[in-house]
């Protein structure tokens, strides 16, 4: 059975946690804390070591779930974290104060990540404010790094099919990552 | 899941200016009890600093992240080998010693670095006397 290891990552409130949850075929290991910034996101708890669930796609590919707390002053965790993953779920969600300049912030936190590994974008929230469009947040991304294309999907968290939907995409992209990288050199040129 | 009961707070801890005074007064005594910390810290649950003690030595508001980091992954093991209600945590390293718990009854964490100086018995039981003094000041 191959394996892969995801990362979560977003701004707090954008639904990471519960994305895990709706995809986690195991109890997802939960690192909450009553949260005291309820100016910065309205909701009981905050996630602030990592949270952890798993989940088995076409019976031979295991894939990892791991989310990081959303608050930069966590970051140490997103380091620690980053460095065992090859894809990134980035969420953001809809309804943060100028979210598309948030979404390039978060990507360019996790870069290393981001140019050794495959992404993808889910915008939340989209119910809760229509602007800006998925279009909006992909010119701001290809403006960004023109060369990559990462795809942009509007994503509602709870639901599990179109979390899983997200998933696929982000492990085939994983996987055509490491089909594309050039062989490690014979032992013979390394000498 | 490893949250504390707390009871409903009007002010968070970190801005709440009984919870700094009551923190301060809770970390100096502390310090007279125990000339061998070198660092200490009450922290919110979700990693926000209320008071330190010998700034110098650390950077606080970094602290006070790992420090809710380490206190909620320390939970978390505990429930998953359900093992009961974490106490407390250590780090025991060449240079010194962290020693963590909660404020019972708050979403209130004490962190404090004591030096080789101090066994970790007394030091853990110099902790826990701080974390029930800040529980009393701000009952």
């Amino acid at each position: 059975m191959s394996e892969h290891v995801v990362l979560f990552a977003g701004p707090m409130g954008s639904g990471k946690t519960t994305a895990i949850r709706s995809l986690s075929e195991i109890d997802v290991v939960s690192t909450e804390a009553t949260n005291t910034d309820r100016e910065t996101a309205d909701k009981e708890t905050t996630t602030v070591a990592l949270d952890y669930g798993e989940i088995t796609i076409d019976d031979v590919t295991k894939v990892r779930l791991y989310g990081v707390p959303g608050q930069k002053r966590f970051d140490f965790m997103w380091s620690i974290l980053a460095g065992r993953a090859r894809g990134l779920l980035l969420l953001i969600n809809n309804d943060a104060p100028d979210s598309v300049a948030l979404l390039l912030e978060y990507l360019n936190n996790f870069r290393d990540l981001h140019s050794r590994g495959a992404v993808v974008i889910g915008v939340t929230k989209s119910d809760v404010s229509d602007a800006p469009s998925v279009a909006d947040y992909s010119a701001a991304l290809t403006a960004a790094s023109p060369d990559q294309l990462i795809p942009v999907f509007t994503v509602d968290p709870r639901n599990a099919e179109e979390m899983r939907t997200l998933l696929l995409t982000l492990v085939a992209s994983v996987e055509m990552r490491e089909l594309l990288a050039p062989a490690p050199a014979p032992i013979s040129e390394k000498i | 899941m490893n949250l504390t009961p707390a009871p409903v707070a009007t002010m968070a801890s970190h801005l709440n200016p009984v919870h700094i005074d009551a923190g301060n007064r809770t970390l100096a005594e502390m310090q007279d009890l125990a000339s061998s910390l070198t660092f200490a810290s009450l922290l919110t649950d979700d990693g926000f600093e209320i008071v330190h003690l010998n700034g110098t030595h650390a950077d606080g508001g970094r602290f006070a992240s790992m420090s809710s980091s380490v206190q909620a992954l320390s939970d978390a093991v505990a429930h998953e080998l359900k093992i009961g209600t974490n106490e407390y945590v250590i780090i025991a390293s060449e240079l010194g010693h962290v020693i963590q718990l909660r404020v019972q009854g708050h979403p209130i964490v004490l962190a404090a670095l004591f030096d080789t100086h101090e066994t970790l018995g007394k030091g853990l039981s110099i902790a826990r006397i701080a974390a029930r003094r800040m529980a009393e000041l701000i009952a």
